[in-house]
């Protein structure tokens, strides 16, 4: 076993408590840590968006991946959540299934709008954090940079990724557009930087959307987007003044707690005269109480909201699933026999260092008695010797490739180790 | 070619409709390629067909379209069926008629239930007969549109409130802009349905002058029906008007528009059922009953 997964996703998990699991990038960073000290020797990659919470671990030989009760634990650990509550909601799986479901998620056929295209940049960063923590290492490298590769070729090879429908896009074109029926008179206010922000105000722009807002606690950050968005900066000590001029609000900031309480709300809504206001919380944990939504002229969507409407986009694209699956299932296949032919390598390599010490051994007893032979003649027959033992090599090592391809080839390499008597 | 369009009958034109009708519903159930083009072929074969007749009658009769409640309500539908035509073209993703045809259908229904006699004219009443019947006739075709597009709100708002996505085959306009519909048509139809009234009482003193008509008495069912739909309709516009800058202003000029339909259609049955003094010559009985609309 070289390879676990612990998870859960919009589909298993409550979002109360998904908002409870989910990481800030600081929390994954200070998760991936603590995973280092608590499992040293062992590989782990925390991917943590909107809808899911992944923890990817990966050990060779003497240290396996640690096993699933200990990595819920971990996770209820760092969240401080009772881990008994998490048990029933996270899935787990090993080894195979655990490099299906990861090219799955990253070519879009995990997410709640099949094929959306932010999951590759955050299974990128999931990555890049993991190197920058040091808990990536060869075994999760290889199989992250698969399954990057693997969501180009479901990208470009179906259609499935042709009509790029994301969560943004699905919150703009399925209900800020069943609200409103121009967006050039609106006012768009973008509550946090993040790029589900700019995702979704690209969308609006193209619906005509052209008076826009951004607020953040960073002002810096707030005025960087502004300025790459052709919107102006807001400050967030005047979010009330903002939120009563506002006729479109997308907030997606990490913050744990809501940034619009009810009681806020109630003290715009009279300076909003009567105007409607859409809002599409797409944080998670959630910026706006829930509880804003049951006011009239309130039309509030979540990030699980979003769920028929994906669900609709789900099934329009499941046509294109059997072409995308099977591109998931060939890079499966593909990476699950290099992972089996990597178990081959320390054989291969004490095989062909026997071989090569004997070869040695035998040229050195020939040159010392054919003293005559100059150097180019000594080269002449090293390279001989050389290409032989590689042919003789070639149908054993093509053999133990072949046999990767079906499972690790334990009966193959047992058979070399006795018949070319090669020590562990 | 004459005897081809005087052969046309309103079960021409209505089936016409319900055939576009069934075909627009159907777009709730199944998806199809050739739906949208049956359903314009059919909406347009009756809109024709409904045209000739109008014509044909306008041609054969004396002082059509507007002179007999059969001839007034056949051209209130012709209205709506021309408007359900263009809007389905211009938005064919729209279905429109899956909301206007039931009331096109429901006007033919009344046609065919009230008298096909003319009122009796003069020169002298048909300009104030035609004013008044036209007034009422917009007057109604704004009650209509306006509660279509209040029915359309209720659907978009319930759906969005349910937070689901939009139905394959039944893409309904914005909220905003059916809240302009339903904020702004209460006052036009209000207006129409009071200038309807006035024009009414000019006609009836002008008949009463001329003798060419029994005088309709201040409580013959008509004008009391009339007084009623006038009333409710001003103050349905005052009230969509006071609540528009509320945050539930859109929902009660919604329900206050289907509420006017209502209104309006109780009207239209209790003109095709009650007794009536309007549009009777004054040699005719007292209780002779005249459907009118």
């Amino acid at each position: 076993m070289t390879l676990a997964f612990v998870g859960g996703t919009h589909r298993t998990v409550p979002l109360p408590l998904r908002e409870r699991l989910a990481f800030s990038a600081e929390q994954a960073a200070e998760a991936l840590v603590r995973f280092k000290e608590r499992f040293p020797g062992r590989e782990g990659v925390l991917l943590s968006t909107c809808n899911r919470v992944e923890f990817y671990a990966a050990g060779e030989r003497t240290a396996d991946p640690p096993p699933t009760d200990e990595l819920v634990s971990f996770l209820a650990e760092c969240r401080g959540i009772d881990a008994q509550l998490l048990k029933p909601v996270l899935t787990a799986d090993r080894d195979e299934a655990v490099v299906r479901h990861l090219f799955s998620v990253a070519a879009g056929l995990d997410s709640m709008v099949l094929g959306e295209p932010q999951i590759v940049a955050q299974v990128k960063q999931a990555w890049s954090l993991a190197q920058e923590s040091r808990t990536a290492g060869p075994l999760t490298g290889e199989m992250f940079q698969a399954a990057l590769r693997t969501a180009k070729r479901v990208a470009t090879e179906t259609a499935i990724g042709r009509e790029r429908l994301s969560i943004p896009s699905v919150a703009v074109a399925d209900f800020a557009r069943g609200v409103f029926e121009r967006f050039d008179d609106k006012r768009v206010l973008l509550i946090g930087a993040g790029k589900m922000a700019a995702e979704t105000l690209r969308y609006l722009r193209e619906a005509g959307a052209c008076d826009v807002v951004v607020v953040n606690r960073t002002a810096d950050r707030a005025g960087s987007l502004a300025d790459r968005l052709g919107g102006r900066a807001g400050r967030i000590e005047d979010l009330a003044t903002e939120l009563a001029a506002a006729d479109l609000v997308v907030s997606t900031t990490g913050a744990t707690e809501p940034v619009v309480a009810e009681e806020l709300f109630a003290r715009v809504e009279p300076l909003r005269a009567g105007r409607p206001l859409v809002v599409l919380d797409l944080a998670v944990p959630r910026d706006f109480d829930p509880r804003i939504g049951r006011r009239p002229g309130v039309w509030l969507y979540s990030v699980d909201d979003l769920g028929a409407a994906c669900e609709a986009n789900r099934r329009s694209r499941q046509r294109e699933m059997p072409a995308a699956v099977a591109i998931v299932d060939e890079e499966t296949r593909r990476f699950m026999g290099d992972l089996h032919h990597r178990s081959t390598v320390p054989v291969i390599e004490r095989l062909r260092a026997g071989w090569s010490e004997t070869g040695d051994a035998e040229l050195e007893r020939l040159f010392r008695r054919l003293p005559q032979l100059d150097e180019a003649a000594r080269a002449e027959i090293r390279q001989a010797f050389d290409r032989y033992a590689a042919k003789l090599l070639h149908s054993p090592l093509a053999s133990l490739r072949s046999e990767s391809r079906a499972g690790p080839p334990h009966g193959l390499l047992d058979a070399l180790k006795r018949l070319f008597d090669l020590k562990d | 070619m004459v005897e081809f369009v005087s052969g046309i009958s309103v079960v021409c034109f209505a089936a016409s409709y319900a055939v576009a009708f069934a075909c627009e519903a159907s777009r709730l159930v199944f998806r199809s390629g050739v739906r949208g083009a049956a359903m314009v072929a059919f909406a347009a074969a009756g809109l024709v067909a409904h045209t000739l007749f109008l014509a044909w009658r306008a041609a054969h009769e004396p002082a059509v379209p507007l002179s007999s409640p059969f001839d007034w309500y056949l051209l209130a539908a012709w209205v709506l069926a021309g408007g359900s035509l263009w809007r389905t073209i211009a938005n064919p993703r729209t279905p429109v008629g899956l909301f206007m045809l039931p009331i096109v259908l429901g006007l033919i229904g009344a046609a065919q239930l009230s008298s096909r006699a003319p009122f009796p004219q003069s020169p002298a009443t048909q300009i104030w007969g035609a004013v008044h019947g036209s007034f009422n006739l917009a007057a109604s075709v704004a009650v209509a549109v306006t509660a279509i597009a209040g029915l359309m709100w209720l659907i978009q708002a319930g759906r969005l409130a349910r937070k689901q996505a939009p139905l394959g085959g039944l893409r309904l306009p914005s909220l905003e802009r059916l809240a302009h519909t339903t904020g702004r048509m209460p006052a036009v139809a209000a207006w129409l349905a009071a200038a309807g009234f006035v024009s009414g009482i000019v006609l009836n003193a002008v008949n009463r002058q001329r003798g060419l008509l029994e005088t309709v008495p201040w409580n013959d069912p008509v004008v009391l029906r009339m007084a009623a739909v006038v009333l409710w309709l001003a103050a349905a516009a005052a009230t969509t008007r006071a609540t528009s800058r509320r945050p539930d202003g859109p929902r009660t000029a919604a329900w206050l528009s289907l509420v006017s339909l209502a209104v309006l259609t109780a009207s239209i049955l209790w003109g095709l059922f009650g007794a009536t003094r309007h549009g009777v010559p004054p040699t005719a009985p007292a209780a002779q009953r005249e459907a009118a609309p």
